[in-house]
């Protein structure tokens, strides 16, 4: 899908891109690119150096010694060029009409030498003259997973993305990409934009709003150079879907430190933290919570409430999750009558609970009926808002191990429940020991789209984040 | 004097710090409730106006290049009499020679006292990257201490102003404790929108404070302000 007429709708959904200077022996960008051409995109090359041309067409590309002798339209042009040939390259993106051009080259206004500062001058105006689309230069450019477009060759060329990134740091592009894809969450669109000195962070920001694949934003944002649209941007964002604004330097020192990044000036924290609100995002403060936010978006329902089901395998965890999400402001109240009528009828009291939190790994037993019984009585209790449930790889590793088909059918009960039930429900499962095995089982509960999370506090503040925001109807 | 005559007249004279009696005659000109105030330049003329406006009242310096007026001794409170202003008046301009030798004294300022209530500050200040914020606390020490304040960007919806409000931690404080009355929050929610609008028509101000501001079941009303202009008039229009 896309955005008919957008000034970068043809940037964001390509069908001819080219590398402009790639050099070997790794030809990183055309290699990270090979899926473009994959999934039908044409893909070129132009080099004029005779000894990258032999390796560039040994991997099967199609070499030019001339932009502009390339016989198509020009979609999305990736620049690895040293930066004293960059406007030359820039002359020819704008005389053969291309629609945008990342430059991956770096070396000017964020080295703070004259020359760096004068050649960024100079393609500021020549792009501004032609009205032409620079993504960076100093950044990674896009990830398009749907047309193929990486800039990195681990993350997925995944056709089902929900989420778009917008990030200053490429670092924090590439690795926000990587960890969503491991927790089974694709993007849709990611662009890292580095010294931004044409396409800034509104520019792409207006584009996803408008954008039907995007359904949650992501930015990681150190400053912004027009405030004022910004504000505007975002808000009107907001309006529309879910955005994650994850700030990079919220203290005097981390400020300090995007000044020598990004040359960002940084508002104080409790300014920045006011205009979130007042724009309606979702303020986080580092990566796993930004991941651990998004993966509640896409996977839960919505609620304002803040009354909490709370169900955990032992004693011990019953305290420690309570105190999690009661210390973000949640509460866990006590349940109608009718729901403790009817759990007297079959919970094992003998070293178990039901007040709330539910202490449950001795009434269930590896039951999948029992657990889909307590399940609905707290979805029909009109006291609780929303369902967190704890799971146990402690426990419950070295079964699941042995009897796969028993962490199967737990997961067709949630996965049912929660089809059926109106309430958010999210899932808890610390990997003590079985780090690895873990790895495996979140995947199982990432293809039932059970959202899953690693400890109490990491689900009780993506909790606090989220819980309004959530997309599952 | 309209807000613009006194820019113009604050810029012939070199300063951008206007003076409590200024800013305030400023604000109530843009409707925002602020105590009544008058310039005094000897005790004679202090105690003259106490008569006329009632007591108690509270005495003040008025001088440029002093920010922190009750730090140096330059704010008497509660004067119940003539003996007592005259008295104080005399006090705040020994306290000022001797802190400030320099200061340009130019006289005491003498309002009523307000009833009593919670004290709040409301200001504004210029963010590089957004503009101007509007800002919500309460006064006093505590506040300074813990940096108990919310922050909203101007201009202000009604919705902004009510949240600013909510979000402090002191919040409770104003629905009444031990006893007290619940504060009027309509009147600060009323006032920071004045605020915000006063601020957005007026690009030349850099920074407004209204600290503190005397909040009680009925009112809100601003006892002390200061607004400072723009070195460079332009400045904010660039932002």
């Amino acid at each position: 899908m896309s955005v008919p007429g957008h000034n970068l709708d043809r940037m964001f959904n390509p069908k001819t891109a080219v590398v402009i200077g790639d050099k070997g022996p790794n030809y990183m960008w055309l290699k990270n690119n090979q899926t473009f051409q994959e999934k039908g995109g044409n893909l070129y090359s132009v080099q004029i150096d005779e000894k990258e041309i032999e390796g560039i067409e040994k991997l099967g590309f199609k070499n030019y010694t001339s932009l502009t002798d390339i016989p198509e339209p020009i979609d999305y042009a990736i620049v690895a060029v040293p930066r004293q040939i960059s406007p030359y390259v820039l002359n020819d993106l704008i005389e053969v009409n291309a629609a945008s051009a990342a430059f991956f080259t770096s070396g000017f206004a964020e080295t703070g030498e004259e020359i760096g500062i004068t050649l960024q001058k100079q393609l500021t105006e020549a792009a501004q003259n032609a009205n032409f689309n620079i993504i960076g230069p100093n950044c990674m450019g896009l990830y398009l997973p749907k047309s193929g477009i990486r800039f990195n060759p681990d993350v997925p060329a995944a056709d089902d993305g929900e989420v778009s990134f917008l990030s200053q740091s490429g670092t924090h592009s590439i690795m926000f990409s990587l960890v969503m894809a491991a927790q089974g969450m694709h993007l849709s669109k990611c662009a890292s934009f580095g010294n931004a000195i044409i396409l800034d962070i509104s520019d792409y920001l207006e584009y996803l709003t408008e954008d039907p694949d995007t359904k949650v934003i992501g930015l990681y944002v150190e400053g912004v150079k027009d405030g004022s649209r910004f504000f505007h941007a975002l808000k009107e964002a907001c309006r529309r879907k879910p955005v994650v604004v994850w700030k990079g330097g919220q203290t005097e020192a981390g400020a300090l430190a995007t000044k020598s990044h990004t040359a960002s000036l940084a508002s104080p924290e409790p300014v920045w933290e006011g205009i979130m609100k007042q724009c309606g995002a979702i303020s986080t403060s580092g990566l796993d919570e930004t991941v651990d936010v998004m993966k509640l978006l896409l996977n839960s329902k919505s609620t304002e409430g803040r009354k909490l089901g709370l169900m955990a395998m032992t004693g011990g965890q019953s305290v420690s999750i309570t105190d999690a999400f009661c210390k973000v402001g949640f509460e866990v109240p006590s349940l109608s009558k009718q729901s403790y009528d009817e759990l007297e009828t079959f919970f094992n009291i003998v070293g178990g609970s039901y007040r709330n939190p539910l202490d449950m790994a001795g009434t269930i037993q590896g039951n999948t009926e029992t657990l889909q019984r307590i399940l609905t009585i707290l979805d029909d209790d009109s006291e609780i808002d929303a369902i967190v449930m704890e799971q146990s790889a402690m426990f419950g590793a070295r079964q699941w191990r042995n009897k796969p088909e028993a962490l199967d059918a737990m997961l067709d009960v949630l996965a049912e429940h929660k089809k059926r039930s109106q309430k958010p429900f999210f899932t808890v499962m610390h990997p003590a020991h079985e780090e690895a095995f873990v790895v495996e089982v979140r995947q199982k509960f990432a293809e039932h789209q059970i959202a899953v999370f690693p400890n109490f506090e990491r689900a009780a503040s993506a909790a606090a984040l989220a819980l309004p925001y959530c997309l599952v109807k | 004097m309209g807000f613009s005559d006194l820019v113009k007249q604050a810029q012939t004279e070199k300063r951008t710090v206007l003076t409590e009696i200024e800013s305030k005659n400023i604000l109530r000109e843009v409707g925002i409730n602020t105590t009544e105030t008058f310039l005094a330049l000897s005790s004679e003329e202090a105690n003259k106006k106490a008569s006329e406006i009632g007591y108690p009242v509270a005495l003040k310096i008025v001088a440029s290049g002093i920010s922190h007026k009750s730090d140096v001794g330059g704010v008497i409170l509660n004067l119940q009499n003539s003996e007592e202003v005259v008295h104080a008046y005399d006090s705040i301009l020994r306290n000022i020679q001797n802190t400030h030798p320099s200061a340009k004294i130019e006289g005491v300022s003498v309002q009523k006292m307000a009833a009593a209530g919670t004290e709040v500050i409301i200001g504004m200040t210029l963010d590089q990257q957004f503009g101007p914020v509007i800002m919500f606390g309460l006064g006093g020490i505590l506040v300074e201490i813990l940096n108990d304040v919310s922050f909203r960007l101007a201009p202000l919806e009604e919705k902004d102003a009510i949240e600013m409000v909510d979000e402090i931690a002191a919040r409770p404080i104003l629905d009444g404790v031990r006893g007290q009355e619940p504060c009027n929050l309509k009147e600060l929610y009323k006032m920071l929108l004045q605020i915000s609008v006063f601020v957005t028509d007026h690009p030349e101000i850099k920074e407004v404070d209204l600290n503190p501001i005397i909040v009680n079941s009925k009112k809100a009303v601003a006892v002390d302000a200061r607004i400072i202009l723009n070195d460079d008039l332009d400045e904010r229009q660039t932002l």
